[in-house]
This record gives C-alpha cells, sequence and structure tokens, in this order.
C-alpha cells in the first residue's frame, strides 16, 4: 500500500468557479475585518455588554480548536500508537491544524479588544483561569505544528535551493541549515509530537472549562463539570471526521481518486469514538437529572437534539453500515454530520446556552461577524490549496504522477 | 436557570471538587479574607430615595461625563431598567411598592466586590486583583480585552468599550480604590442625602445590618443579600421584599470560580498529570514502535526465507 | 450501606449533642435570669421605670429591639454603675407638648453639603404630626424635659466610629424625605433648601412672619363617618369613630398608623382642584376593607349585611339592644371595663353587684346617685329597699310605708351627683 501512495505536490489549476467565489467570499471577511480594527469591535459586531461573546469566540476559537483536532488526532494514532495505514492522512492533518490553529490566533486577536497585547500571558501568568491556560497552551501547540511541519519544507527544498541573482550565495548556508535542522530535528522530533499531543489534551479540555465559571447563566443542558472531559472526548471524536472530510473534498477538488482504503480504515474507529462521547453526555445527563429541560421544547431543548441526534446519534449509526464506508458519498455524508455536531456543540455551549441575567433581547451575530467568519475560513481554504500545490502533503498514487 | 437545577448543578459541584482535590484550595482562601481588613458597604433599601446622589458623584470621582446635577433628578430615567455602563459605573433602578406605590423600592447596583471574585479567578492576565480592603481592582496596564471576566461575573458587572479600536477599557466600579487609599469615603457613600449606604468594616456592617433587621422585622426581609452569596460580597443589602423581585441573581454560597479552579487545580496540580501523559505517551510510543519494528523484520525473514 | 451507617451514627451523635448543650445552656440562661431580675426595674429621681419586657424573658431589655447605646454610655452596663444617658427612653415621655409650644420655625444649617440651609415650619409640622405618630415621629422617645440637639447622638460627619446610628445629614433627610417625596414624587433638594450662599435668617424671617399667624387647620374628629359605596343592596356604612376611640378604647395609631400628609396633600392633585384637597385615591378591595375586617373578622365572615345596609345605620343603643340603660352611670366607659372577656357580650347579667362589689351596706356612698340617705335609712340594709339588689328597678318602699313610692317620696334629700 504504502508504496502506492507518496506525498506529492499536487498539479492543478488554481482558480477554478468555486475558488473564484471563495477568493471573494475571504475580501469581504477583510473589508469587515478592517473595518472592526479601525472602528473598534462595536462597529463590526452584535456583541454587548450582556453577550461579550459571539460567533468569533464560539466558531472562529472554540470550533476552529475542535476542528483542528485531526492534527493530534492523527499525530497520536500514527507515530504514537504506530496503527496501520496512518500515514497517508497524517501530512493533510497535521496542515489542517498548522492552518487551523494559526486562524484560531488571528481569531482570538481579532476577538479581543486590546490585539497588540496578545502576548501579554506570556508575561503576566494567572494560574486560576483556565483561558489562561487555553492561550499559553495554543501558543506553544501552534510552534509545535511549525515544528512538526518543517520536515516538509525541507523535503521540498533539500537539494534544490536556488534563490535568483546575488541571494544566491545563500543557498549554500540554507542549504546547510536545512540538513542541520533536519538531522537533528528528526531525532528529537518524537519529544515535540508528544508535547502536541499533551499540550492538545489540556486545551482541549481547558476549552470546555471556560464556560463553567459562568454558572447559572449557562443552560444546565450544556453546564456540567464534565464540560472539559465531553471537550476532549469530542476532539478526538471530530479529528477522524475531519480528515475523511478534507481528504474527500480535496480529492474531489483536485480530481483525484479519494484513498477509500485508507480512510475506510479509520473510519471504523469513529463508531467506538463516538459511542464513548454519547455514553458520557447522556451518563452525566442521568446523574445531574438535566433530561427534564429536554421536555420544554424551547430553543435550548431543540439545539440539544439537534446537536446529539444529527451530530452523534445518526453517523454513529450511519458508520456500523459496509455501504457507508465504502462509498465516498455517504463516508462524506457522515463525516460531515461529526464535523457539523461537534461545531453546533461549540456554538451551543458558547452562544446558545449562554443566557445572561439581564439581556432584554438574545444575541444574534451580526453580518459582519458572520462575514468575518466565513472570509477566513475560505482564506483557510485559499491558503490550504497554495501549500499543497507546493509542498508534499497530499499523498498521491505513483500511477497519476505519471499522467502528470 | 431554576432552583432545582442550580441546586443539582452544586450537587455536581460538590462532588467533583472533592473528587479532584478536596476543598483544601478554597477554603484556604476564605480564611485570608476574614482578616477584618475587609470594608464593606451595607445597602439599605428600605431607606435609599433614589436621588441618584450616587450617581453623579460616582461620575465625578471617576472623571466621567457628569452633567448638570438638576438632571438626576428627573425620575423618568426610572421607566426603564439600566444597568451599569461603561458610561456610568453605579445605576439606580425603581421597582414598585404593592404596598405603597408613593414609596417605591430603589435600588443602586454597582460591582458587589465579592471575596472570591470570578473576574480575579478567570482573567486570562490576572489583571484583577483583590486588595486587601475588598476592592477588586482592574490593571489597564495587563488587560488584553478578552471579556473572559464578563462571561464569568455572577452579577453581570464588567461592561467593555466596544465603541473603541485602541485601548478600549473594562470599566466596572472600582470601589473608590483612590478615595479610600486616601482615607476618603467611596464617592457614592460620602454624597447619599439618607445614608443608605454605610461604609465600614464588613463584619460590623454584618451585624449591623442583621440588627436592624431584628429591630424593623415588618420592614425587612429576613436575608441579608451578600453574606454568603457566592462566598459573600464586600457590599451588603437589606431589603423590604425578596431580592428576587429587585432583579438580584439567585445564587448559591459556594464561591464563583469554585469548581473551576478545583478542575484547574486537578489538571494541573504542581504539573503532575500533564507530566505523567507526556511520560506515559513516550512509554507507549517506544512498545509500539518496538512492536511494529518486530513484526515488520519478522513478515521481512518469512519473506527473505 | 456504608453511608447509611455513617449517616445514622451522624445524626445520633448530633441530636445527643444538641440534648446535652441546650441542658447546659438552661442551666445558664436560669442563672442570668437570677441576675437579670433585679434589673428590670430601674429608679431614676422619684421616678419608676418599668421597661417594656419583650418575650424572650431570658435576655431581659437587652433583646429589646433598641441599641444599648441609645441609653448607655458604658460598653458594659451593670446594675450599680448603669451609665445611663439623659436621654433618650420611651418611659421619659410623660408630658405631650402642644404643637404651638415648640418653636414656629426652626434653622438647620449644621450639615455642610452642596445646598445652603433649611427652614421649616415646626410648628405646622408639628400640628401635622398629631394625626399619627405625635413628636416621637421626629424626636423618637425624647420629649420632655429640654428637647435634645438633634446632633447629640447623630454624628456631623459620616465618617465615624459609631455607624449604627445614621449621622445628622441622613437623619434629617430621612425624616423629611419620607414624606415630601410622597407628597411631590420628587426628591429635588430645592424644596427645602436654599441654595448655597443664600442668607437662611432671610428665610426664617419670612417664614416666622407667615406661620406666626398660620396653623395647620384643626384635626377634628368625626362622631361617624358615613360611607356611601357602590356595593349591590346596602350601599351605606357606617362607622361609628368615637365608640372605637372612647368606647373601644382603640388609640389613634392602631387605624392612622400609616397615615400622613399625603393623605390630604398631594401636589398632583393641585392641578386638578385647588379648592379640594382631599385625595381620591383608587383603593383596592383589600385596601378598603382591612380596616374594618382586621378587628370584626368574625362577624363579617361572608356576611356583609354586617357593614352594609340600606340605610345609614343607627348608632349602638345599649338600652334599646340589651335592655340595660348606660345613662346615667356608664356612658363613658370602655366596652370592656363591663365585658371582660373579650369578644364575650353575652352572660352579664343586670346585677350591680356582679361587677360592683362595693354596693354592700356602709361601703356605698348613695351620695353619688343623688339621694342623700337620711339617718334612718342609712341603717337599712340594701336589699330591704332594693329587693334582690336589683338596683337598676325602683326601690319598693311599700314594705315600712304604705302607699309609699318612689320618687315621688325619696329616703333622704337630693344631692349633687
Amino acid at each position: 500500500m504504502s508504496e502506492l501512495v507518496i506525498p506529492k505536490p499536487v498539479k492543478h489549476k488554481f482558480f477554478t468557479p468555486g475558488m473564484v467565489i471563495v477568493t471573494l467570499l475571504a475580501l469581504n471577511g477583510l473589508y469587515f475585518l478592517a473595518k472592526r480594527f479601525l472602528f473598534g469591535m462595536g462597529a463590526v459586531t452584535n456583541l454587548n455588554n450582556f453577550y461579550p461573546w459571539g460567533l468569533w469566540i464560539g466558531v472562529d476559537v472554540a470550533a476552529g480548536v475542535a476542528l483542528a483536532a485531526g492534527g493530534f488526532v492523527t499525530a497520536a494514532m500514527g507515530h504514537i500508537f504506530h496503527l496501520p495505514n496512518m500515514k497517508p492522512v497524517i501530512r493533510p492533518a497535521l496542515l489542517t491544524a498548522m492552518l487551523g490553529y494559526t486562524f484560531v490566533g488571528i481569531g482570538v486577536m481579532v476577538d479581543i479588544g486590546r490585539w497588540y497585547y496578545i502576548w501579554h500571558p506570556m508575561i503576566y501568568w494567572n494560574g486560576t483561569s483556565p483561558l489562561f491556560e487555553v492561550g499559553i497552551c495554543v501558543m506553544t501547540y501552534l510552534t509545535v505544528l511549525y515544528i512538526e511541519f518543517f520536515p516538509i519544507v525541507t523535503e521540498r527544498f533539500r537539494g534544490k535551493v536556488n534563490l535568483p541573482n546575488i541571494l544566491s550565495i545563500f543557498n549554500k548556508p540554507i542549504e546547510f541549515l536545512f540538513k542541520l535542522f533536519d538531522n537533528t530535528l528528526g531525532k528529537a522530533m518524537f519529544i515535540f509530537i508528544i508535547a502536541g499531543v499533551v499540550l492538545s489534551t489540556l486545551h482541549q479540555s481547558s476549552l470546555g472549562t471556560l464556560m463553567v465559571i459562568a454558572g447559572y447563566k449557562m443552560h444546565p443542558l450544556w453546564l456540567t463539570p464534565i464540560m472539559p472531559l465531553l471537550f476532549f472526548i469530542s476532539a478526538i471524536c471530530v479529528g477522524i471526521p475531519m480528515v475523511l472530510f478534507e481528504s474527500l473534498i480535496a480529492s474531489r477538488s483536485f480530481g483525484v481518486k479519494p484513498e477509500m482504503e485508507v480512510l475506510k480504515n479509520i473510519a471504523a474507529y469513529v463508531p467506538l469514538l463516538l459511542g464513548i462521547y454519547l455514553g458520557f453526555k447522556l451518563g452525566d445527563m442521568a446523574i445531574r437529572k438535566s433530561f427534564v429541560y429536554l421536555f420544554e421544547f424551547n430553543k435550548y431543548s431543540i439545539a440539544w437534539l439537534i446537536e446529539i441526534i444529527f451530530g452523534v446519534i445518526i453517523p454513529l449509526v450511519m458508520l456500523n453500515f459496509k455501504k457507508v464506508l465504502n462509498s465516498p458519498l455517504w463516508l462524506f455524508i457522515a463525516a460531515t454530520l461529526v464535523v457539523a455536531g461537534v461545531l453546533i456543540n461549540r456554538i451551543n455551549t458558547f452562544i446558545i446556552a449562554y443566557h445572561p441575567l439581564y439581556a432584554k433581547v438574545a444575541y444574534v451575530p451580526s453580518f459582519g461577524e458572520i462575514s468575518v467568519t466565513v472570509g477566513f475560513i475560505c482564506l483557510m481554504v485559499i491558503l490550504y490549496r497554495i501549500i499543497v500545490m507546493i509542498f508534499p502533503v497530499i499523498s498521491l498514487p505513483v500511477k497519476n504522477e505519471e499522467k502528470y | 436557570m431554576s432552583d432545582n437545577a442550580r441546586r443539582d448543578f452544586l450537587k455536581q459541584v460538590g462532588i467533583t471538587t472533592a473528587a479532584t482535590v478536596g476543598l483544601s484550595s478554597i477554603t484556604a482562601k476564605a480564611d485570608e479574607y476574614k482578616s477584618g481588613e475587609v470594608q464593606g458597604v451595607l445597602v439599605d433599601i428600605g431607606v435609599c430615595v433614589g436621588c441618584r446622589n450616587c450617581e453623579r458623584a460616582c461620575q465625578v470621582a471617576h472623571n466621567l461625563p457628569a452633567g448638570d446635577p438638576e438632571e438626576y433628578h428627573n425620575r423618568d430615567v426610572y421607566k426603564e431598567f439600566r444597568r451599569p455602563s461603561t458610561h456610568s459605573l453605579t445605576v439606580v433602578n425603581e421597582f414598585e411598592n404593592p404596598k405603597n406605590k408613593l414609596i417605591p423600592y430603589d435600588v443602586k447596583y454597582q460591582c458587589m466586590h465579592c471575596n472570591h471574585p470570578a473576574c480575579v479567578s478567570a482573567c486570562i492576565v490576572g489583571a484583577f486583583t483583590k486588595n486587601r480592603n475588598g476592592a477588586v481592582t482592574w490593571d489597564t496596564n495587563k488587560c488584553i480585552g478578552c471579556r473572559y471576566c464578563m462571561v464569568a461575573c455572577p452579577f453581570q458587572i464588567p461592561t467593555f468599550e466596544y465603541d473603541k479600536a485602541i485601548q478600549p477599557k473594562i470599566m466596572k466600579c472600582d470601589f473608590c480604590f483612590e478615595r479610600t487609599k486616601e482615607g476618603l469615603l467611596p464617592a457614592c457613600v460620602a454624597n447619599c442625602p439618607v445614608e443608605a449606604l454605610t461604609y465600614g468594616n464588613r463584619d460590623e456592617l454584618l451585624v449591623l445590618a442583621k440588627k436592624r433587621i431584628a429591630r424593623y422585622p415588618d420592614k425587612y426581609i429576613q436575608k441579608v443579600f451578600g453574606e454568603d452569596e457566592v462566598g459573600g460580597t464586600s457590599w451588603l443589602y437589606i431589603a423590604p421584599v425578596d431580592f428576587e423581585k429587585l432583579m438580584f441573581p439567585t445564587l448559591g454560597d459556594k464561591p464563583a470560580p469554585g469548581v473551576t479552579e478545583a478542575i484547574q487545580h486537578g489538571i494541573f496540580s504542581y504539573f503532575i498529570p500533564p507530566l505523567a501523559l507526556f511520560g506515559w505517551l513516550g512509554g507507549v510510543m517506544w512498545l509500539s514502535k518496538r512492536k511494529k519494528e518486530l513484526t515488520e523484520s519478522e513478515t521481512k525473514k518469512e519473506e527473505d526465507k | 450501606m456504608k453511608r447509611k451507617i455513617i449517616f445514622t451514627s451522624l445524626l445520633i451523635f448530633s441530636l445527643v449533642f444538641i440534648i446535652v448543650y441546650a441542658k447546659v445552656d438552661n442551666n445558664k440562661a436560669r442563672e442570668q435570669k437570677k441576675t437579670q431580675a433585679s434589673e428590670t426595674v430601674t429608679q431614676i429621681g422619684n421616678k419608676t421605670i418599668v421597661p417594656e419586657v419583650p418575650n424572650d424573658k431570658k435576655y431581659g431589655h437587652a433583646m429589646m429591639p433598641v441599641d444599648c447605646k441609645t441609653c448607655h454610655d458604658c460598653e458594659v452596663p451593670t446594675k450599680n454603675n448603669p451609665c445611663l444617658k439623659a436621654c433618650p427612653r420611651k418611659e421619659f415621655i410623660t408630658i405631650y407638648h402642644l404643637p404651638e409650644e415648640g418653636p414656629t420655625v426652626v434653622s438647620l444649617d449644621e450639615v455642610k453639603g452642596d445646598y445652603g440651609a433649611v427652614a421649616f415650619s415646626h410648628k405646622v409640622h408639628a400640628q401635622m404630626s398629631q394625626m399619627s405618630g405625635g413628636c416621637e415621629t421626629c424626636h423618637h422617645y425624647n420629649t420632655t424635659g429640654p428637647v435634645l440637639k438633634c446632633k447629640t447622638c447623630h454624628s456631623t460627619t459620616r465618617q465615624r466610629a459609631d455607624i449604627s446610628v445614621p449621622d445628622l445629614e441622613a437623619a434629617f433627610h430621612r425624616q423629611c424625605l419620607n414624606c415630601h417625596r410622597q407628597w411631590s414624587h420628587s426628591t429635588d433638594c430645592q424644596s427645602c433648601h436654599v441654595l448655597k450662599g443664600q442668607n437662611i435668617k432671610q428665610v426664617e424671617a419670612e417664614k416666622l412672619k407667615k406661620f406666626k399667624t398660620y396653623s395647620h387647620p384643626p384635626l377634628t374628629e368625626p362622631k361617624k363617618v358615613i360611607f356611601k359605596t357602590n356595593h349591590q343592596g346596602g350601599d351605606y356604612v357606617t362607622f361609628f369613630h368615637t365608640e372605637h376611640t372612647d368606647n373601644f378604647g382603640i388609640a389613634c395609631k392602631t387605624c392612622h398608623s400609616n397615615d400622613n400628609c399625603i393623605n390630604c396633600h398631594d401636589v398632583t392633585l393641585k392641578a386638578i382642584d385647588q379648592n379640594t384637597p382631599v385625595r381620591k385615591t383608587h383603593k383596592s378591595f383589600q385596601e378598603h376593607h382591612d380596616p374594618c375586617s382586621k378587628c370584626h373578622v368574625q362577624q363579617i365572615e361572608n356576611n356583609c349585611s354586617f357593614c352594609h345596609q340600606d340605610q345609614p345605620a343607627e348608632a349602638f343603643n345599649h338600652l334599646k339592644v340589651t335592655g340595660f340603660n348606660l345613662a346615667p352611670f356608664h356612658t363613658n366607659l370602655m366596652c370592656n371595663q363591663c365585658h371582660k372577656q373579650p369578644g364575650n357580650f353575652k352572660n352579664m347579667d343586670k346585677n350591680c353587684t356582679s361587677c360592683h362589689n362595693n354596693f354592700v351596706k356602709g361601703k356605698f356612698d348613695h351620695k353619688r346617685v343623688g339621694i342623700e340617705l337620711n339617718e334612718t335609712h342609712s341603717d337599712l340594709d340594701c336589699s330591704d329597699c332594693h329587693k334582690n339588689n336589683r338596683f337598676d328597678k325602683s326601690p319598693d318602699c311599700s314594705d315600712c310605708h304604705d302607699g309609699y313610692a318612689y320618687p315621688k317620696q325619696i329616703p333622704g334629700k337630693k344631692a349633687k351627683r
């Protein structure tokens, strides 16, 4: 198997009709982003003193971190537990994680009032704050991700450094540096891989701790002291579906046949993880007796039901069928449902469940906020496309290489 | 949230706290604040006449636009329920008194200055400080504007200057920290014509509050708001009606950051759990790698044969 | 299972603890009671003061709803050294001054603030206070002798050692605003204060001139009040006011406890009709009925006609209803002086001796009924003339004197009652 597919830079036309739309949406987001930096948060967002956190924290940051969990899940499965057939998906997952976390960082910067102080947590520490923990872990993990990605850069350029004209004098030193890094990093890489998993474990769970302090302002359907555990398990759950989701999209977009053999194998882990997650979620509900709120049939109970039925139960059932595992379309649908389920969970936790005492009207994200969030996703797609066209990320069958 | 749910949650809190780290870290802090240095204010809603002098005094003391004194006598503002904001750190609201419509209940709101403040615990950079005299103050030099304090605050007090692109501030009552340092009374207390606000040692104020309730049992309900709420607050209230009717949140007596701190402490107790995880993962990695290599070499050998 | 055992043992332990503790506490309390019993009566000058003892006699007057410092100067007052202040105790009140005896206008300029002093018409306010609380409304327990200055107890500065008593500014504002904000619906400063820098003496002189001659209209007590209601069948409710005050002995405050200026004055009504100062308010059903129904619980239970009648009711006539004429000797008595059991008006016989145990020979001064008995008759036993001791019936002279009958003939001479 592994001899058949190896990571290669993808050769494809950059602009397709879809990409044009993506680019336009990204530009629209950038417009509102500029507005936010020039005139303040109030000019773009619907946030107020009752709803201090909205779409940007809920989706850009919280969901962003969760959906980038593919990086540490595949790293753990492939590099630490040495499960078979993981190789082809580790690199795309790593790239998604790297891009995802980069945009989480940018998202945080956009959302905090004093973006130029984003480095403050490095010097002003507050150990009791889960947000501090999230901040520090995300910063460190982002660095680790860049280090993990570095070998891909060296692989692409090692022995090919060829800067033009005057810059050519740097060719040799850069080549030497690449070699040095490759040799030392290669040996120490296991430290970073484990560190990445540990850091992810910490901050994925601490993201769940964030809303615990809001206490009675959180709806009891979501508020539980085991929120960190639920967040962590759901992050693991979404890791593989995220890899499936993007592999299937990328292969379709680049016109490559999806590696169903690989995807099928890793997809088989998902129902087990979802089952564990559902067990914890329902068990906690039973212990806290919060299920009474399910029968109120208000926006909270409906939001919870959508999250659990579409995001957990349906994909859990679907992925038990061979037909689903073998069909790219059905696999894509199941993966999308899991991804959407976690996304909805984060939105529910950070936006829907949060109901401050004195707010007169509930928070609804503004057009500007949605534009920025959509813009960021589009920028991520663009960057992903550029990177996979330059660096050997996506594994392609050797056969295909001959075709180009 | 209903009472039941809250009770359940608190029960849950108790279990987690006990299960993870025990109550040691929280109770230790509680003693620290009972040192007797903590000052407070007793707000007597049975006395307040809603003149809004405190509002104006606060504006002046914090260099916020104060306007004409006569504007504050306009009682039309009471038609709408108001909350502290970036341009007024304290506000008075009025509620109808069903017993006598001519003597409504007027209630001043501001930061309660909790004994165990959620904002202090939550702030990512530790920009909030619980001072020895009880005041919870905010440091503009540290704040990054993440607004987690606003999420955490059980009284929904910190406000944020959304309209500023550069150096937006978190605005909240600072218990006139600069004034009390110089031996002055907080501006609102100094300017209350009926002394509905009494400044003093928190312990003494509690005694005073209970005496006042005992003396006028028909006038006040048997409760000092802030005595136990979220582990106690520097500001205390006594009132003729239930505090829910005056738009106060119903809170338990556990400190607001209790569960979160217990979880954090559980995850981070001297970095042992993260390091243990690191070690375990390292072990697993080494073992599984060896196993894989062994099987691979075996299969190779078999192939060679 | 384990939890159950722990729980039960804890329960038993705590029960034992409570019982032991209660015993110890009880002993202590008994000792305390002994020492305190003698302290409950205090001698000051030639006046004996028996303080109000609350239900909880265990702590004597220490549990009275008053701060100790109101009366005592020192931290630990003892029997021998009570360190009593000259002021201000409820028991001191023996004389109520007339409103006109006090000053006409009083200037309050002790408090320094954003506004100038206040000159207020003390006389008129005192007159108004008679409607409910009287002098005590402002002067608390202190109304006799020299009236103490407010600042004797109320500090002139807000930063002070004893925060249990409001400072002077607060004390003034609480007193004034309590009524003023009710009738003016405002807390504006200038309705009382002059502006800063303005001379208060000038305002004081003006007010003095005005209020020297002006008095609040006297508060007269109505004999009865007839309410015309919209009750179907039984429009009229008649309330006999003097009966309630004089015969039932009900204090004004019992009904008029919440009465203050706004019951008659309300600035918002001025615009409507300046000539009718009486406020017409919409009262709820309960507000209308509470004043009566709180006492007349049994009589009016499902019985509207106890009060609601087709025409104004006649006053209760003791003679007509019971056959016992209250005139002339019993008119000024309160009901419960004869009807000793509350609520029980039956089972009273007309026999005078059932109340008057001094209606026996030698003890009774017969002059009081208007007839001074002559020597012969004063030696007789009461029942010789008043058969069966029925003093309400005419005496029977016929036993001794044929053809004699009271009041044609009298057993002595007429005397002044």
